[in-house]
């Protein structure tokens, strides 16, 4: 289990040891060692902020669950879901999958439905097709939302997130483990 | 002083492409969901971060549903099946009471009485007459006894394709879109009546700008 500080400091190398699916990505968008491949502004600004990274040239088929920061810019298929962490996908992320966090950043493309919590934030380059469901809802402009969108507080919702969260934080030890089931990772 | 525009008169584009009016429907609109607390709306346009953020500041829960590019999706849908169902052989219903019947089953599925307030813009101008009257009928169920529906109307054939969000408490933005589906219908007074018949109240505020802004009270 690493934290916040820890990814600070060891940069990629911390997240290729924890986590080996996200070893070349993570090199790839934090360092951009490739002349060949440009990372966006935007994905190097964002990705300090996430425990886990499933970098850019990863793809995840399955699962993905979890309670801390998640930085997705590679491409999963499944199911992604983080008790009360940050989920942002990236400028090159291509989710295909059903999406729930406390807070949902989209800056790539989702395919399915995204629940967040407390908010969800649609960058000038996100695109989602499906649901968005969430109490506050950001779209920068250039954004592209195809689908249907429920947005604001709705009656007794507080205590139920509390109660999901509370029995979420008691099935995991730490509180900031993302954890990848069924899954096939392929570059 | 800055003069006050009158109504439907546009003001200076604020972007390319979009203009401000002021609406005196939106006002009643608002003025009948005043007082509400925590509402349910529903907005059939494309979803605005101005409309969205309006409606939840005042406490609303807000679903959006852009309803005319569901539709356009659903007709190139519908044309590729119709492709696959001369090749099978297959007998569908492809008349437009079907194909409305189709739609409607994919969308709008939402309980009934869920809703406060419902946005439809002038998009019933552009769906054809039979979805239109099956989608009034539609969400005369969706809406709970008292609910609101404002609407616009256009009074002659749209010569271009607008799209509508919130400016502010009195006004809306007009912004000018590529066209999704050709206007299929301009009401007439009786017929917008006859649409909305299960509605108990009527009010309409004509403008300058060939729009009629149109308020039900179910």
């Amino acid at each position: 289990m690493w934290k916040k500080e820890d990814a600070k400091s060891h940069a990629g190398s911390e997240i290729s040891t924890s986590h080996g699916i996200a070893a070349s990505s993570a090199n790839a968008a934090v360092s951009n060692t490739s002349p060949s491949r440009e990372t966006p502004a935007s994905s190097v600004a964002t990705l300090p902020r996430a425990e886990a990274c499933i970098g850019q040239g990863i793809r995840i088929k399955g699962e993905v669950t979890g309670s801390g920061d998640l930085f997705v810019d590679g491409q999963v298929e499944g199911k992604l879901s983080l008790t009360n962490g940050s989920l942002t996908i990236g400028p090159n992320g291509q989710v295909k999958a059903d999406v729930t966090a406390g807070e949902v950043i989209v800056r790539g493309r989702v395919e399915g439905k995204v629940s967040g919590r407390d908010k969800v934030l649609l960058g000038s380059t996100g695109q989602v097709h499906g649901e968005v469901q969430t109490d506050r809802l950001a779209i920068e402009d250039g954004a592209m939302l195809r689908g249907r969108v429920e947005a604001g507080k709705q009656p007794g919702k507080a205590e139920e997130y509390a109660v999901a969260a509370g029995a979420a934080a008691s099935g995991t030890k730490g509180g900031s483990a993302v954890t990848m089931s069924t899954g096939t990772a392929a570059d | 002083m800055a003069p006050i525009p009158a109504v439907g008169s546009p003001r200076l584009p604020e972007a390319p492409g979009s203009c401000t009016r002021v609406s005196n429907g939106l006002k009643e609109f608002l003025w009948n969901l005043d007082g509400l607390g925590r509402g349910t709306l529903l907005d059939l346009g494309p979803a605005w971060q101005t409309t969205l953020t309006f409606f939840i500041e005042r406490g609303f829960r807000v679903s959006s549903e852009d309803i005319l590019r569901e539709w356009k999706d659903f007709l190139a849908e519908e044309e590729k099946r119709l492709q696959e169902v001369a090749v099978a052989g297959e007998d569908v219903d492809m008349t437009p009471v079907g194909r409305a019947e189709r739609f409607l089953a994919a969308n709008f599925r939402y309980a009934r009485s869920s809703f406060d307030a419902v946005l439809i813009w002038d998009l019933l101008d552009y769906l054809e007459p039979t979805l239109a009257r099956q989608t009034i009928a539609n969400l005369t169920e969706l809406l709970r006894p008292g609910g609101v529906v404002f609407a616009l109307f256009h009074s002659k054939k749209p010569e271009g394709f607008q799209r509508y969000r919130i400016a502010d408490s009195s006004s809306l933005q007009v912004i000018s879109s590529p066209a999704l589906c050709p206007a299929q219908k301009v009401y007439q007074n009786r017929e917008i009546q006859d649409l909305f018949s299960r509605f108990r109240t009527m009010k309409s505020f004509v403008s300058r700008d060939q729009l009629r802004e149109t308020l039900f009270i179910k």
